[in-house]
């Protein structure tokens, strides 16, 4: 059961158009570029992704959640690259898994698998031959994506001997080379170094600002926040949380949260943590063994609650939201890896 | 950084025609390495010459006279000599070391006082030698010999489906496995035209390999290989291309196309194809020999000493090969475009 950030309706994001606005849900416009309607992948028995329902129409949309929360999935789905086994995927009304929908899209995959024995610039010639341009577009758009990306000067190497920030943008490019509409960019800032990512954060935003959709995955939100205030937060399959930070952070306090608490004096720490003006209700388990907190404002009951168990010197032996989403909505707030 | 794309003074549209010829132009830039398994058919077809060039070389060669009778020592050339009237009759005078290496059978043994027996004795014991003595038997048996052991044995059997799995197995499986399928399966190309164009990439190699392999082995062979190469390749080159579809749908479909291949190949294509019965019709092998032995009886030669079951007629053979070679690209074709790749997952 997911935090109430979320509706079943499709969930608009459009930064460009609504930057100082809460967060819009309502049904598929003209603008629409990418919609998951109630999506849902099984792979054989595992569910990957359930019941994602998700419209984005413009600007730079961050996609964050843990490893196994379903991004790659969700991007996957995007491109075409899989069926969803419920729900429909669209890409400007296209369906994603249609090869027209692919001219829309241009994707950066967080593989780093490539031809090795081609230079850089001979790769990414050949991914805008594969898109249909003649040789001499394609190696005139080669060019200027490689420019784009700031490896000009270093495109004649061979793939084998570049760095991983270079293959990096090197994927980058091939994604830009057709001018898609929707940029689909898995962990691309992955491997890149502080000047580089500077340089590829300002080169998304112009991409942005030129009219194109970007959907930026990504397990770091440190690095996402310097790019877009919209995320899609995905825990264990599904879409934990949609909006700018400030929304999840305001709806996370005003929401309150089980969370799970054994420690060697239940009885103790249950009459002190009532005392403490976030929490609304304790429930001490009949055995005695541990205790239910159900609190608001989560980043001042952790803190209030270390507090209390240093000065308590009680032993912690667990302290656990029972929400899954709102599990790792709270790693990724409190500067976590997506755990808590 | 530069500018963005879109400012580009001049819009060019893209082709989707344009796309696939590249992707076949690329499918076939990737398949120029001989691979693993390429490598082993190249040892095979190595071992195979050198075996067919000695034997060529030999005193033997591939005709019937110059090879030994089992269990005697002589040669068949020798035999039929000494069972002629001047061989059976100089048998009679020579010292006991003279005599054929051979147990001598009572029949051949001259009886002059019975002028009619010793006639018809003699007359059906010339036969043999007779018969060795016909060009045209000598070299339709040194061809069919030929056919039966390389051509039908070790080409059809072995080495052309080894170099059509090392290519056409590896145009989808090596992608696979190196993980690179992503950027052919995220261009603007149909699924099918990917697993199409693929296919037509790598099969020039597989067409090269294969009949350059076959002509390899037949010209190893002197003149009867010649003469099977002259009859035979197309025969070869429409397994050839049979084979490439099934290896490149084993590509598509199996994590390990090279192994299921070989499985496929070894104790399938061989064996089953091998077998009396209706279950060789399921073989593409079976089809490849029942086009060689209609070739051959077409050029003239007694086709039916290759010992092969209930061949079938040539129109059959090509449309079966065909039918083979369409479905097998148009169930790929299905399948490809149905599937779901997470090899890197």
């Amino acid at each position: 059961m997911g935090i109430p950030i979320t509706t079943g309706a499709p969930t608009r994001v459009d930064p460009a158009r609504h930057k100082d606005s809460p967060l819009i849900t309502g049904h598929c416009s003209r603008n629409t570029r990418l919609l998951f309607e109630h999506v849902s992948k099984w792979y054989g028995s595992v569910l990957a992704l359930n019941q994602v329902t998700l419209e984005l129409t413009g600007g730079i949309t961050g996609l964050v959640g843990a490893n196994g929360a379903g991004k790659s999935t969700l991007l996957r789905l995007a491109t075409g690259q899989l069926r969803p086994t419920l729900g429909r995927v669209t890409v400007r009304g296209t369906d994603a898994r249609d090869w027209r929908a692919r001219r829309l899209v241009g994707y950066s995959p967080d593989l780093d698998a490539f031809y090795e024995d081609l230079s850089g610039r001979e790769f990414v010639r050949v991914m805008a031959r594969l898109c249909g341009y003649d040789r001499t577009e394609a190696t005139r758009r080669a060019d200027a994506a490689l420019d784009r990306v700031g490896m000009t000067g270093r495109a004649d190497r061979r793939l084998g001997g570049y760095s991983k920030g270079m293959r990096q943008r090197v994927k980058l490019a091939q994604a830009l080379l057709h001018d898609p509409e929707l940029l689909v960019l898995d962990e691309p800032l992955s491997g890149i170094d502080p000047v580089g990512r500077q340089e590829l954060l300002v080169l998304f935003r112009e991409l942005a600002a030129g009219g194109q959709c970007l959907l930026v995955s990504s397990h770091e939100l440190e690095a996402l926040e310097k790019l877009t205030n919209h995320v899609v937060v995905m825990a264990r399959g599904r879409v934990a949380a949609v909006g700018t930070l400030q929304q999840i952070r305001d709806r996370l306090d005003s929401f309150p949260l089980s969370v799970r608490v054994e420690v060697d004096r239940p009885r103790e720490a249950a009459r002190r943590l009532l005392a403490l003006p976030e929490v609304v209700a304790v429930e001490v388990d009949a055995d005695g063994a541990g205790l239910v907190v159900k609190a608001h404002h989560p980043r001042r009951f952790f803190a209030a609650f270390g507090r209390l168990a240093v000065e308590g010197g009680w032993e912690v032996r667990r302290l656990e939201p029972l929400d899954d989403s709102a599990h790792a909505i709270l790693g990724y707030l409190l500067g976590g890896s997506g755990r808590t | 950084m530069g500018e963005p794309l879109r400012h580009s003074s001049l819009i060019v549209h893209p082709s989707s025609f344009t796309a696939f010829l590249a992707l076949v132009g690329l499918a076939f830039r990737r398949q120029w390495r001989v691979r693993g398994v390429g490598w082993v058919g190249l040892a095979l077809l190595g071992l195979t010459a050198g075996v067919v060039a000695l034997v060529t070389a030999g005193p033997a060669g591939w005709g019937l006279e110059g090879q030994r009778v089992r269990r005697t020592g002589v040669t068949y050339r020798a035999y039929a000599a000494q069972l002629t009237p001047e061989g059976r009759y100089a048998a009679l005078t020579a010292p006991p070391e003279e005599l054929p290496p051979r147990p001598v059978h009572p029949l051949e043994t001259p009886s002059p006082l019975d002028p009619t027996r010793e006639g018809l004795r003699s007359l059906l014991l010339s036969v043999p030698h007779a018969v060795l003595s016909s060009d045209r038997f000598r070299a339709d048996w040194a061809f069919l010999n030929f056919t039966r052991w390389v051509v039908i044995g070790a080409y059809l059997g072995f080495v052309l489906p080894l170099f059509t799995l090392a290519y056409a197995s590896g145009a989808l499986g090596t992608e696979r496995e190196a993980r690179t399928l992503v950027w052919l399966l995220t261009r603007p190309i149909p699924r099918w035209a990917v697993y199409l164009g693929t296919l037509l990439g790598t099969l020039p190699w597989c067409l090269v390999f294969a009949g350059g392999g076959f002509a390899g082995v037949c010209l190893a062979g002197g003149g009867p290989g010649r003469e099977a190469l002259r009859v035979f390749w197309p025969a070869a080159l429409a397994g050839a291309v049979a084979f490439a579809a099934i290896f490149h749908l084993v590509g598509a479909v199996f994590r390990r196309p090279v192994v299921v291949g070989l499985v496929y190949v070894f104790f399938f294509e061989y064996l089953v194809a091998a077998l009396p019965g209706s279950l060789k019709l399921l073989s593409v092998t079976f089809y490849a020999r029942s086009l060689m032995y209609n070739e051959a009886l077409a050029a003239g030669f007694p086709a039916d000493r290759l010992d092969l079951s209930q061949p079938v007629s040539a129109a059959t053979a090509w449309a079966v090969l065909a039918v083979v070679t369409a479905a097998a690209t148009g169930l790929g074709m299905w399948l490809f475009t149905r599937a779901e790749y997470r090899d890197d997952v």
